[in-house]
């Protein structure tokens, strides 16, 4: 199930190029635009609720409601749309439940465009982070009132990263086996 | 195949024993999806947002209608989301706030509150339930104990109507009624979709968390004056 990155060696120098442009060309802009939406406004309301409005309660309800649509948009939408990938969970008969992550296999007809990709993988891995800068500075700061909507943030957003990146890699086993080669590509480069 | 053959031959009085030959080795390595949902999930990959939009809100909404009639069902259990015990626990927590005088500083104790009662408590609910040994999953229990607030949040919404009004003995026993009504049918659904889940002996040990944990929110409501 593992994504091939490898393209069919063209026979025509005109049929290389026209995949190029395909690959780079956006073909969902509205789904990129609202990828990316969701998750810098929920940080930004919780940067400047100060200054756009003085109710705690109002900037605690917008960025609830920016976070939920940002979960459901980035688990059901981008991912399925921009790069292919999916995750979801399955519960069977005995209670026991299936976490499945699934990637799009690709033909030369369906490949999907590298600046979608490029704009998916930057949204999902730049935004965890700041969460995470978050939660230290309502810790440290004692600005306890905030501590649940920073968690809540943190738990959604990690959740899709984690989720994507699983999928990406195509199972737990991979994931290790990834991390070991990747170690041991770069200390054989050292030598 | 070779294996055997080899592994038989330091036993040469077990010669006439052999595996034959054309015993077929196969097998199939699945997903824990059966084959049909599969083939579905994959035509699903490339379908219309507006699709996925609607679905969701179905599968949310089919749940509501659930606990409104709560019969034993299977297959809402299935099928878990948490929707709708965020935007109830989020209606829940608007609704109560404005318990004190001063709006400004004391909203947000308040609403932080309502999340981690509810929150919190559902998470030691589920854990009670799973140490007890049941077979129900951890986000399948969330999932059954949020939507089970739903006639609370409708309680609330009564009281706060009703508060509107006046404030007397006669108002008050309104609420009071309205709320243990709505206690009991939380309590009620709630057990429905879970004592299921339970060994038969166990049912009282999981059941009497959820009774605590509702009769919290329920006096959270009661409670509550403007």
């Amino acid at each position: 199930m593992q994504r091939q990155d490898t393209q069919d060696a063209p026979l025509f120098g005109e049929e290389d190029e026209n995949n190029q442009t395909k690959r780079s060309k956006m073909r969902h802009p509205l789904v990129s635009f609202f990828h990316l939406f969701f998750r810098t406004s929920a940080i930004l309301v919780y940067l400047f609720c100060e200054i756009l409005s003085g109710r705690f309660v109002v900037c605690m309800v917008t960025i609830i409601l920016l976070l939920s649509c940002d979960f459901w948009t980035v688990k059901n939408v981008s991912g399925r749309l921009l790069v292919g990938l999916r995750w979801w969970n399955q519960v069977d008969e005995n209670g026991t439940s299936h976490w499945v992550f699934e990637s799009k296999k690709t033909d030369s007809k369906n490949t999907t465009s590298s600046a979608e990709s490029r704009v998916f993988w930057l949204g999902l891995l730049v935004c965890p982070i700041f969460w995470i800068l978050f939660v230290f500075s309502t810790v440290f700061s004692f600005n306890i009132k905030w501590l649940v909507v920073v968690i809540l943030g943190l738990v959604l957003q990690w959740a899709n990263l984690y989720g994507y990146v699983r999928c990406k890699v195509g199972g737990k086993s991979n994931l290790r086996n990834m991390a070991k080669n990747y170690l041991s590509v770069q200390i054989l480069k050292r030598w | 195949m070779a294996a055997s053959e080899e592994a038989s031959r330091p036993f040469a009085g077990l010669s006439d024993v052999s595996i034959s030959e054309d015993i077929p080795v196969e097998g199939d390595i699945s997903v824990p999806v059966g084959p049909s949902r599969r083939d579905d999930e994959f035509s699903t990959l490339d379908e219309p947002v507006k699709d996925t939009i609607m679905r969701d809100l179905r599968a949310v909404g089919n749940k509501f209608i659930h606990v409104l009639y709560p019969k034993r069902s299977s297959a809402l259990l299935r099928d878990w989301d948490l929707w709708g015990p965020l935007l109830l626990c989020v209606t829940l927590a608007l609704l109560l706030q404005g318990g004190a005088a001063d709006h400004e500083d004391q909203g947000g104790p308040q609403f932080a509150e309502v999340f981690v009662i509810v929150w919190f408590g559902s998470i030691i609910i589920t854990l009670n339930s799973k140490l007890l040994g049941g077979t129900i999953s951890f986000f399948q229990s969330l999932c059954v104990l949020g939507y089970c607030i739903m006639p609370l949040t409708v309680a609330m919404v009564v009281c706060r109507i009703v508060l509107l009004v006046s404030s007397g003995v006669i108002i008050f026993a309104v609420r009071l009624v309205v709320v243990t009504a709505s206690f009991g049918w939380s309590t009620f659904a709630s057990t429905a979709f879970l004592a299921d889940s339970q060994p038969p002996n166990r049912k009282a040990l999981v059941v009497y968390p959820v009774f605590l944990f509702y009769f919290v929110i329920a006096w959270m409501i009661l409670t509550y004056s403007p």
